[in-house]
């Protein structure tokens, strides 16, 4: 009797298996489909960009830029009195902002001093306000000195 | 089976008849019972085996079912197969693969000849009406009908719906840059096969190998990065034509090679070709100048011969030879360019270019010392770069006294322009020969195959003497302010019909930048310039081959990344006492 009950449970198990094997086989064979076509439209894509870098290839070419460059620009090459250092750039400003302003350049201005020299032989300005300083007059005990 | 296992032993009470038909059949002494197990036995290792085998298939379709399908996929197309991208050393894209179709026919499939031919003259018109037919009524299995034909075409000719006609996707190698690194690069075959410069190069390492195993048709390749710059190849390119169209020069050619890897950042020999196109490069005018052709270098050999002699210790910067007359060696004379008639020292036979100062220079050394020292400078054997096509130095047959004194200013040795680079790198660079390359290479894997081959304090002293002739020699025009350029220059009178021309000459330069802190040397050269206007009727190379390497350095410093330092002192101050500090 038990033994019937066992035969019974393993062709159950039997038939159970066999679906679920054909499932996974179908299963598959979808996925390995689905591969293969992805696979084709990655080797397509790939060779799309691999055509699109040699036309990209072609337009920066430097010769060609050469000649765009020189019919419709108005540059000329860089020569070797163009380029300076870094430590030739002058000291940064101090900072005349005051926290909350809106208008940083007021503040400079605002700021701004202008020291006028008098000697004997020099008239002082008549409108202090008219011209503006030169740069380099305007060294404020803010700024660093290195 | 239970039953069977229980019913040992069997009884022996049977029936007559029964007892009578065993007896006919098995014989009279026979176990059955025995032999029923044997069989059983037997029945179970069949199937066992059976089942086993059955499994075992079922696990090897499992692992190896997966690998099948792609390559029918890539046996469909791919015959012309793929190559690894080329890159220049900042990435740009110096060669590529595109795919583009290809026509092919299968003629036992055809069924009206005349009908295809018909159809396929009328969408590709340079197709030979003749010749194809031929070979549509061949009996082969597959032909080629036309290789690379545009997608539009494809697409009409698909949409005729002939029988027997074909596309096949193929490879096609792709030079963006048309003719800027033709002879650098080389070229392939329709089959996409490296068959000069760098792409044979590639093949004859390790990718036709990959070829015949069918590996190498993805794109999946690393791209090969090259040393050379394309911004840098171009301007010296774009320099080198307008030179050549200037001077009405046969050919113009030059390197820029860095001295400190050996790492050929460009190279150019105009005429060039476009790699797109290479039927071109059969031209004779159109070789490689550098790699295949050899030259007697001119006077710029003289920075041989006074290494060679600063480097022996027997002569100093302070020696002085006797430049007075002309220097007589059996039946031949040999003169200065610029005689000045008066003892000379090695600076002033540097910069003078005096033929007769070297000549006794290197006669005061001995004709042995200067073949040691020459092939120690890798001067008289074959170079070996990657490039495949390359020429070995001509030398002389009897290498006499005379031959010492001539080799001196550089006549009577041929060697191939990019040789000559390297040595001259070497005793530039602080005295290390680096096999020059072609492809990416390191500071330490230069290291590792660089040989010293000079003094460090000799290259110091050849830098000197390189800086002094830009400012007071015959260089005095590649003074381009704000790069201390070094240089030599060097005239060449050429050999017509085995006898030395007067008026065909071939000019080069040698240029080091900067002369203190040496990064970079430039080589112009110019075969054949003609006299202009503004050379006041002069072909020597201060009058061509320096303007033209000027104007090179001006455009390549920057994009070499050379700071431009203005109100540097004159190389007596700068590199002579540096010298005499460092002893």
């Amino acid at each position: 009797m038990i033994l019937r009950i066992i035969n019974f449970i393993v062709i159950g198990a039997l038939v159970l298996a066999a679906a679920y094997v054909y499932r996974i086989k179908y299963e598959a064979t979808v996925q390995a489909e689905r591969l293969a076509k992805l696979r084709d439209e990655v080797r397509r894509e790939r060779d799309k960009i691999a055509l699109l870098r040699a036309e990209w290839g072609t337009l920066d070419d430097p010769a060609r830029i050469q000649d765009l460059a020189q019919r419709f620009l108005k540059l000329k090459p860089v020569e070797a009195t163009q380029f300076d250092t870094l430590d030739h750039l002058p000291d940064q400003p101090p900072d005349y902002m005051r926290p909350g302003s809106k208008d940083p350049i007021g503040g400079m201005i605002e700021h701004l001093e202008v020291p006028v020299d008098v000697t004997g032989s020099v008239t002082p300005p008549h409108t202090p306000n008219a011209a503006p300083a030169p740069p380099a007059a305007l060294n404020p005990s803010g700024a660093d000195s290195r | 089976m239970s039953a069977m296992a229980e019913g040992l032993p069997i009884e022996p009470a049977e029936p007559w008849l029964r007892r009578w038909k065993r007896s006919l059949l098995y014989g009279r002494n026979v176990d059955r019972s025995a032999k029923a197990r044997a069989r059983v036995g037997l029945a179970i290792i069949a199937f066992i085996v059976v089942y086993g085998i059955i499994a075992l298939r079922l696990v090897m379709f499992g692992i190896v079912a997966d690998s099948r399908s792609p390559n029918r996929v890539i046996a469909d197309d791919a015959v012309a197969t793929a190559r690894p991208d080329i890159l220049d050393r900042n990435g740009e894209i110096l060669a590529t693969d595109v795919r583009v179709p290809s026509l092919y026919a299968e003629p036992r499939r055809l069924i009206d000849v005349d009908e295809a031919v018909e159809l396929l003259t009328a969408d590709l018109p340079d197709l030979d009406a003749t010749e194809l037919r031929a070979r549509l009524s061949s009996k082969k299995g597959f032909v080629w009908l036309k290789r690379d034909i545009t997608p539009a075409q494809e697409k009409e000719i698909y949409s005729q719906g002939l029988p027997g006609i074909g596309f096949l996707n193929e490879n096609k190698r792709d030079y963006p840059n048309g003719p800027e690194v033709s002879h650098l690069i080389g070229h392939v075959n329709i089959d996409n096969q490296g068959i000069a410069g760098m792409e044979k190069w590639l093949d004859s390492h390790g990718l036709a190998a990959l070829h015949m195993a069918g590996l190498a048709t993805d794109r999946l390749q690393n791209p090969v990065v090259l040393a050379v710059d394309l911004r840098v190849q171009h301007a010296l390119r774009d320099e080198l034509v307008k030179a050549r169209e200037h001077f009405h020069a046969l050919a113009a050619a030059g390197v820029v090679l860095n001295v400190k890897t050996g790492e050929i950042v460009a190279m150019v020999s105009e005429p060039d070709y476009d790699p797109n196109d290479p039927r071109q490069a059969l031209e004779p005018s159109r070789i490689n100048r550098l790699t295949t052709g050899v030259y007697e270098m001119g006077s710029t050999f003289k920075a041989f011969t006074v290494a060679m002699a600063l480097d022996s210790g027997k002569v100093t910067l302070n020696s002085s030879f006797d430049a007075r007359m002309p220097l007589r060696m059996g039946r031949f004379l040999i003169h200065d360019f610029e005689p000045q008639h008066r003892i000379l020292t090695v600076p002033e036979i540097f910069t003078y270019s005096s033929n007769i100062g070297a000549a006794r220079m290197a006669l005061s050394l001995g004709t042995a010392a200067q073949q040691a020292f020459l092939k120690k400078m890798g001067q008289l054997d074959r170079l070996h770069t990657e490039l495949p096509e390359s020429a070995e130095p001509i030398l002389p047959r009897r290498w006499s006294d005379l031959t010492t004194a001539t080799i001196a200013f550089g006549h009577g040795l041929s060697v191939a322009p990019l040789q000559a680079v390297m040595g001259v790198a070497a005793i530039m660079n602080g005295g290390i020969l680096i096999p020059p390359t072609f492809l990416k290479r390191t500071q330490q894997q230069a290291d590792a195959l660089g040989k010293r081959v000079i003094k460090p304090q000799t290259s110091e002293m050849m830098r000197y003497l390189m800086r002094l002739n830009v400012e007071k020699g015959t260089a005095r025009k590649a003074d381009v302010p704000g790069y201390y350029i070094g240089g030599k220059t060097g005239t060449a009178d050429k050999v017509v019909n085995g006898r030395y021309s007067k008026t065909k000459v071939l000019t080069d330069f040698m240029a080091i930048m900067p002369a203190d802190r040496p990064r970079y040397l430039l080589l112009i050269m110019l075969d054949e310039p003609k006299a202009t206007p503004e050379t006041h009727g002069f072909t020597t190379s201060g009058w061509n081959a320096v303007p033209t390497g000027a104007k090179v350095v001006a455009r390549i410093a920057p994009l070499l990344g050379i700071e431009p330092r203005m109100d540097l002192p004159p190389a007596d101050q700068l590199i002579l006492a540096s010298l005499k500090e460092s002893r």
